[in-house]
């Protein structure tokens, strides 16, 4: 049995006019991301991987060819229809964690819940306490978003973005404003996430982030360059290793 | 509604928040309401004081006058003045107005022994006691006999026997106006200042036929007017017919002219005084309703500053799949919420207030129940009114750009 695409893009193009100039930011992007899938997005600044990210997300629709996420045309849909496909199929995951302020851990994840309208979900708080444990924040649930330091916040965006279970998830830079060793512990839990069969693509520009997705694909001018699957994964142990290393003083 | 309450929650989170942002924003809300309630609260209970006043006159009450126009803020009369012949013929054939008395008024120093005052001297009948329900303290009304025989009797009010008589019984002393000496016989009860602030015991009642013989002598005058009751509440209106009918006759007057007289009742008069004070009532209303949309303004430019500083907020919940509906809800919400919570304090200020003046002026001031509904339903519109435009600029944020928002 074919595994199931989440993601299937046809010749995608985005062309942003300004004036009478047309900027090409993604032109004729094929790609294919199948369940269970672990992506890793690479790219300099500019490349076309944001807006790549957008229009995955549907917070952003193409000038040209057709996106079908978890088998929906999303193309042609309202306003109000993207707001419910993201709300239905997608877990967001920010650069800058994105967290209502002065808030309980518990009531930020319980957010997408606020917003579901197909009433699958008959008690939120149960829903947002187990994804919470998922990322093991199970004895920070009533902490505000205040009293938690960067790495605990960001895992608190990943029980947010695991509650409505999505079939994808959507990480933009999501260990860009974390340390090394905090990057490499949100990495590790993109693993755990992964291999428990989430369907996972996230845009980073740090290399040893991206060694621990499955396969990964190298952006430049709005096409994509590269795409191989990763033969030597990271893990924890072994980037913790690494940056043991590169943190000898140099004499 | 599960929907409407989850936003609902929402709102209520943010306001909570930003407290004193909130109440400070709350408060222009709040001086409004309070002031359009005690302002309208105010002016009911001058229309109540001056109803009661009237009320206090007699309710079957008919003041029968000669016609006057206001020129250049001048009474003028226009018809014939009312003379004793009217008088005689309503008091011969009236059925439905019993009582009768003409009233000659004249401005006039009375002095006693030890004061005197400037102070209105009305010449009436032995009836107007009855027309008017004042009633007496100490001594007795001069009799119907004494305003046959033009006794040089009077009955004063408490506040003439204070500046003619300190700390003395005045009955059986005499006082003179404009040199014809009165001997006081009564003094009237104490009854307070009138709806239009005149002090109603600064008065001297004495019979018309002395006034007319003794102080007008020769000199051939009308009456001011004639006070009637009507036999009943109920034929207050027969009796304006049946003394328009008896006048017009008297006064000669021919079929298709127009009265030379007027003839208000009580009911009018009140109909009157209560589209005046409605007027002022209404005036200092929307007085203070500019200060609720004063404070709507203030509550426009918090949420407008809120929503720029929620930017990224805002951003997020659209990401995470918010409509823009849900976006507009929850900030018109929270206008909403911030314009009603004022107008609860200051309907609750308004009341304390219009207690507090009570204690302080002794003028009671009834709060009205409308000025709550009109204090609440406006800041209700206010909140929609000027919450509705930062609601909109928040619902249609681009996401990309709003989750970008530094």
């Amino acid at each position: 049995m074919p595994l199931k695409k989440v993601i299937e893009t046809k010749k995608i193009s985005r062309v942003f006019k300004n004036g009478d100039i047309e900027v090409y930011a993604l032109t004729d992007i094929d790609l294919v991301i199948e369940e269970g899938e672990f992506v890793a997005i690479m790219g300099a600044s500019g490349s076309g991987k944001s807006t790549f990210l957008n229009i995955l997300g549907c917070l952003d629709q193409p000038t040209s060819g057709d996106y079908y996420l978890d088998a929906v045309h999303v193309n042609k849909l309202s306003k109000n229809q993207l707001a419910d496909i993201r709300n239905q199929k997608i877990g967001f995951i920010f650069q800058s964690y994105n967290l209502l302020s002065r808030t309980t851990a518990l009531e930020n994840v319980e957010l997408p819940l606020v917003y579901d309208r197909t009433g699958r979900f008959s008690n939120s708080k149960e829903l947002a306490i187990k994804a919470l444990g998922e990322v093991g924040l199970e004895d920070r649930i009533y902490h505000k978003t205040n009293e938690l330091s960067g790495g605990q916040q960001q895992r608190v965006a990943i029980a947010r973005a695991l509650v409505n279970e999505p079939a994808l998830i959507l990480s933009d830079e999501a260990t860009g404003n974390l340390d090394s060793k905090t990057s490499i512990e949100v990495a590790d839990l993109f693993v755990r996430l992964n291999n428990e069969g989430k369907t996972i693509l996230m845009i980073t520009h740090e290399p040893e982030i991206a060694q621990f997705a499955k396969r990964m694909i190298y952006m430049r001018d709005g096409r994509i360059l590269t795409d191989e699957i990763i033969k030597d994964r990271s893990t924890k142990e072994s980037a913790l290793k690494d940056l043991e290393l590169t943190a000898e003083p140099i004499e | 509604m599960k929907q409407t309450l989850k936003i609902l929650k929402v709102a209520f989170q943010a306001i909570n928040k930003n407290r004193t942002r909130s109440i400070l924003t709350m408060l222009g809300i709040i001086i409004g309401v309070a002031a359009v309630i005690m302002t309208i609260s105010a002016g009911e209970g001058a229309t109540m004081q001056v109803q009661n006043q009237i009320s206090g006159l007699g309710t079957n009450l008919l003041m029968i006058q000669t016609k006057s126009e206001h020129k250049a803020g001048i009474n003028v009369r226009m018809g014939k003045p009312i003379y004793k012949k009217d008088f005689e013929i309503l008091q011969k054939n009236a059925i439905y107005m019993p009582n009768l008395s003409p009233l000659l008024a004249i401005g006039a120093q009375a002095i006693g022994p030890d004061g005197y005052k400037s102070t209105m001297v009305y010449g009436v009948s032995y009836d107007y006691f009855y027309i008017t329900s004042r009633e007496i303290q100490f001594g007795s009304f001069f009799s119907d006999e004494d305003v046959k025989t033009a006794k040089k009797f009077c009955v004063i009010g408490q506040t003439i026997r204070k500046e003619l008589f300190p700390g003395q019984d005045p009955i059986g002393k005499q006082i003179r106006i404009d040199k014809v000496p009165f001997t006081v016989v009564g003094l009237l009860k104490e009854e307070g200042s009138g709806g239009m602030g005149q002090d109603m015991d600064d008065i001297v009642l004495a019979p018309y036929t002395t006034i007319q013989n003794r102080i007008f002598g020769n000199r051939k005058r009308g009456y001011n007017m004639i006070l009637a009751s009507a036999l009943s509440e109920d034929h207050i209106v027969d009796a304006k017919i049946e003394a328009t009918e008896l006048l017009r006759e008297s006064h000669k007057i021919k079929a298709n002219d127009e009265d030379d007289f007027e003839i208000m009742t009580q009911i009018e008069l009140q109909e009157i005084t209560s589209n005046i004070t409605g007027v002022l009532t209404l005036l200092l209303g929307a007085v203070a309703s500019i200060s609720l949309i004063v404070g709507g303004i203030g509550i426009m430019n918090i949420m407008l500053v809120s929503v720029t500083e929620r930017t990224r907020e805002i951003g997020t919940r659209l990401a995470i799949g918010a409509r823009e509906s849900d976006i507009l809800t929850q900030f018109l919400i929270e206008a909403v919420a911030l314009s009603l919570a004022g107008g609860v304090i200051g309907v609750a200020l308004g009341v304390i207030g219009n207690q507090i003046i009570y204690k302080v002026t002794n003028f009671y001031i009834p709060t009205a129940a409308y000025s709550i509904l009109i204090g609440f339903g406006f800041a209700t519109l206010i909140g929609i009114v000027f919450g509705y435009f930062p609601a909109r600029k928040a619902a249609k944020l681009n996401p990309i750009d709003a989750l970008r928002y530094e």
